[in-house]
């Protein structure tokens, strides 16, 4: 089983790639998710408060268990222009 | 240059933010005054659009259009502009009777102008009348005077360009040089043929080393400026612009501009990035979640849209080396620009120019059309500022013309020439002409409300069909409330954005309301309650920074980490308090961020009065055309129906959804219909009004509003 991680904005220009998979299980968790990119791409920001996690463009909880196929992006906290 | 009157006087100090001067203009007669102000008006009208809803509703009747003689040009900064120490206060507003919408409208614009106004010993420039020849306006509190001048004539490529303009008129007035103890607003010739024209704000970037370029871009202003025959105002002043508003407790200022500089500079490269890319960092987000405008709102995503993201617009054409904010001391520094970037098309090309911009306002405009070429971005950037002419609305307006053409209300003999969603040289075309006022942009120059009329007769007499049954018809697209165009965001799948257009009091403007992340991602509006409660708080919140001289984005697009473990995170309360803290600490005041809000009220019941004033107050003003409830026609529909379908399950509960995907969609827009009426009637309770729109007395009378005109209005509208 695999979860897709997407990169939008700059967090394509530090990863320098679109997206990547990341292998799951049954037990894998959204925060599990977050710790994977961040061990893989220590530079790119992703401090607790300032990105939103989303599952399939739903705001997720971090304790929300992964599917297959699972879609994460992490999100600015956008509140108007 | 001839000057044609001219006085001299005495710049009132900055006291605590404001100098209680207002300059008054009248071009017919021509005349100069300086109006003192009581001390309570600015207890009770703040500054910035306050005052220009206070001078607007004393100033004019219900039976003041925006060419009327009487009709007051605004310019105001606010309390808080003015002061480097805090981010964002290079603000001003612009704030008139809009030839739109036909009531008060008002632009917020940053540069240097409104801060040197102030320094210059005005907190608001006011002007009346109808010149009888092309003017300008110079006010230089170096010299201690203020003139109207006849406008110079140099060459017919400068006269007619708001940035060439402005640049020559700036060296005129101080023997060749530019620098940033001057600034200027200028209008281009699209603002004497189009309803939608702009006002420039100019000013020296010490960095780059040229004049920049800001927008008061909603409604019109640059219109009325023109119709006025001003075509420039030129401020000078050498004081210092440290501790310009000579804040009674500067301490305080610097402490609360600190915590505030030190969350920016933590946070935004977190986030948003504004200081990379500006407001271009939007497409990316708007589009994943089916919001970027495409086709004239039909679909809210497309597979060409990333030639539109930031990185493109970083990559190609931003300086990534210079911060950037449009006025000193701001380190979000959103305001981007591009260097030496060659036209390719239209009456300018092969010339070199320097861009400011774009937006992301811009950039959804142009997806609005169809297109999605950044250079043409750049170029239209380019041409509608020095057309003077409104990106937004220049962008609704040619794609509600392109889809009459796409559902055969028109046709090339009607246009003049093939007008097609993403046809790059028919839309170029369309930009010069509404500029000149020439062929088929003559029409489309007039905006999307009486551009449906045009149509609506055109197509009836030509089918012998009716006009109201063709009206309805373009009522479902034609993406205009009270007049005025649609910002870029599409509303859809989010009734509380609907009703942020839909009760905003100027037209759909996203600077009242911006709900649609809050309420269709973040999920933080999941009931009509929640809804209406946001939409009486955002309203009167951001209606306070548009009267202080204040940019937004440092509190709404920065979220302070603290925040996460407030109630509403959205609201950003922690970056709020710096702002009440910068408020007293600059005027000596004691108040809260609840009395801040009680402030706002009374602007924003003031705004309200001048639209029932004007016709445009009720229920009946505040409804949305179909496309901005739900899908209006079956092909939209059709490209989010997993979406809808499972919307509609849920709104009928244990029901089956009807069989036809037709038939869903017929019920889908019933009951987005049905939701929209709902939200009006709880939104209208939460803001002390009947269900009808119209405040009750109580509520005017709560803010010490009720003088003898809102009587006699309130008792024509039987309340």
């Amino acid at each position: 089983m695999a979860a897709s991680i997407k990169f939008l904005g700059m967090q394509r220009t530090v990863t320098k790639t679109d997206s990547i998979d990341m292998p799951i299980t049954e037990k894998t968790r959204v925060n599990d998710a977050l710790e994977y990119v961040r061990q893989r791409y220590p530079e790119l920001p992703l401090e607790e408060g300032m990105v939103l996690v989303t599952v399939n463009l739903e705001i997720a909880a971090p304790d929300r268990i992964l599917r297959d196929r699972d879609t994460i992006s992490f999100l600015p906290l956008i509140a108007g222009g | 240059m001839k000057i044609l009157h001219q006085i001299e006087y005495k710049p009132a100090k900055v006291v605590g933010g404001y100098t209680d001067r207002i300059l008054r203009v009248d071009l017919g007669k021509p005349e100069i005054t300086i109006q003192k102000l009581p001390p309570d008006f600015k207890n009770k009208y703040i500054g910035g659009r306050g005052y220009a809803l206070k001078l607007i509703w004393d100033g004019t009747t219900r039976e003041t259009h925006y060419d009327s003689p009487e009709n007051i040009l605004v310019m105001s900064s606010g309390p808080l502009g003015n002061e480097p120490a805090f981010p964002g206060t290079g603000k001003f507003i612009v704030g008139t009777i809009s030839p739109l919408t036909d009531t008060f409208i008002d632009s917020n614009i940053g540069g240097h102008f409104g801060p040197i106004l102030k320094r210059a010993g005005f907190d608001a420039l006011a002007v009346s009348g109808v010149s009888k020849q092309d003017v300008v306006i110079l006010i230089d509190g170096d010299a201690r005077t203020i003139a109207i001048a006849a406008a110079p004539a140099y060459d017919k490529e400068t006269d007619e360009g708001a940035l060439s303009f402005g640049e020559r008129l700036l060296k005129e007035v101080n023997d060749g040089e530019l620098n940033d103890s001057m600034a200027a607003v200028t209008a281009g010739k699209g603002a004497c043929n189009a309803r939608f024209g702009i006002v420039n704000s100019l000013f020296f970037d010490v960095r780059r080393k040229r004049l920049r370029s800001k927008q008061a871009g909603r409604g019109g202003t640059g219109t009325v400026m023109r119709y006025k025959g001003l075509r420039g105002i030129v401020v000078r002043s050498n004081l210092s612009k440290v501790n310009a508003n000579n804040a009674i407790d500067k301490e305080g200022v610097r402490q609360a501009g600190s915590k505030l500089k030190a969350v920016v500079s933590k946070c935004d490269t977190q986030q948003l990035h504004l200081s990379t890319w500006g407001t271009t960092g939007l497409s990316e987000y708007m589009d994943k979640f089916h919001l970027f405008p495409i086709n004239n709102y039909q679909y809210g995503q497309s597979p060409e849209s990333p030639k539109l993201f930031a990185q493109v617009f970083l990559e190609k054409y931003f300086d990534k080396k210079i911060p950037d904010g449009c006025y000193y001391g701001c380190n979000l520094a959103c305001a981007k620009g591009a260097e030496n970037v060659k036209l390719t098309r239209g009456p300018k090309a092969g010339r070199v120019v320097n861009i400011d911009g774009p937006e992301y306002e811009t950039v959804g405009a142009v997806s609005s059309m169809g297109i999605f070429d950044p250079h043409f971005v750049m170029e239209y950037n380019w041409y509608c500022d020095e057309y003077g002419l409104d990106t937004i609305s220049t962008g609704v307006t040619i794609s509600f013309f392109m889809e009459c053409v796409q559902r055969g209300f028109l046709t090339a003999a009607d246009t003049g020439y093939e007008l097609a969603f993403g046809n790059i040289e028919a839309a170029d075309r369309l930009l010069h002409e509404i500029a000149s006022g020439t062929g088929f942009g003559k029409i489309v120059g007039q905006g999307v409300a009486r551009g449906k009329k045009w149509v609506a007769e055109r197509h009836a007499t030509r089918n012998g069909t009716s006009q109201d049954a063709v009206m309805a018809e373009l009522n479902k697209f034609g993406m205009e409330i009270k007049g005025l165009e649609f910002s870029m965001y599409i509303t859809k799948e989010s009734l509380a954005q609907q009703g942020g257009y839909g009760f905003a009091l100027k037209g759909p403007q996203h600077d009242e309301a911006w709900l649609i992340f809050i309420d269709q991602v973040h999920k933080e509006l999941p009931t009509l309650e929640h809804k209406a409660n946001a939409l009486k708080w955002f309203p009167l919140i951001r209606t306070w920074f548009n009267a202080t001289g204040l940019c937004k984005l440092p509190w709404i697009d920065v979220r302070n980490p603290e925040a996460a473990s407030t109630a509403e995170p959205s609201k950003n309360i922690p970056t709020l308090e710096y702002y009440v803290a910068y408020l007293n600490a600059t005027t000596g005041s004691n108040k809260t961020l609840q009395d801040v809000l009680d402030d706002s009220e009374r602007l924003y019941i003031l705004q309200k009065l001048i639209n029932l004033r004007h016709g445009k107050g009720t229920r009946a003003s505040d409804q949305i055309p179909q496309r901005a409830i739900g899908p209006a026609y079956f092909n939209e529909y059709e490209a989010r129906a997993e979406y809808y379908d499972e919307w509609l399950q849920q709104q009928l509960g244990d029901k089956l959804v009807p069989a036809s995907p037709e038939q869903r969609h017929k019920l889908l827009m019933e009951k987005r219909a049905e939701a929209y009426q709902n939200l009006c009637d709880i939104v209208y309770e939460k803001k002390g009004f009947a269900s009808d729109g119209i405040p009750r007395r109580e509520t005017v009378e709560k803010f010490g509003l009720m003088d003898e005109q809102a009587k006699q209005l309130l008792s024509r509208l039987g309340v």
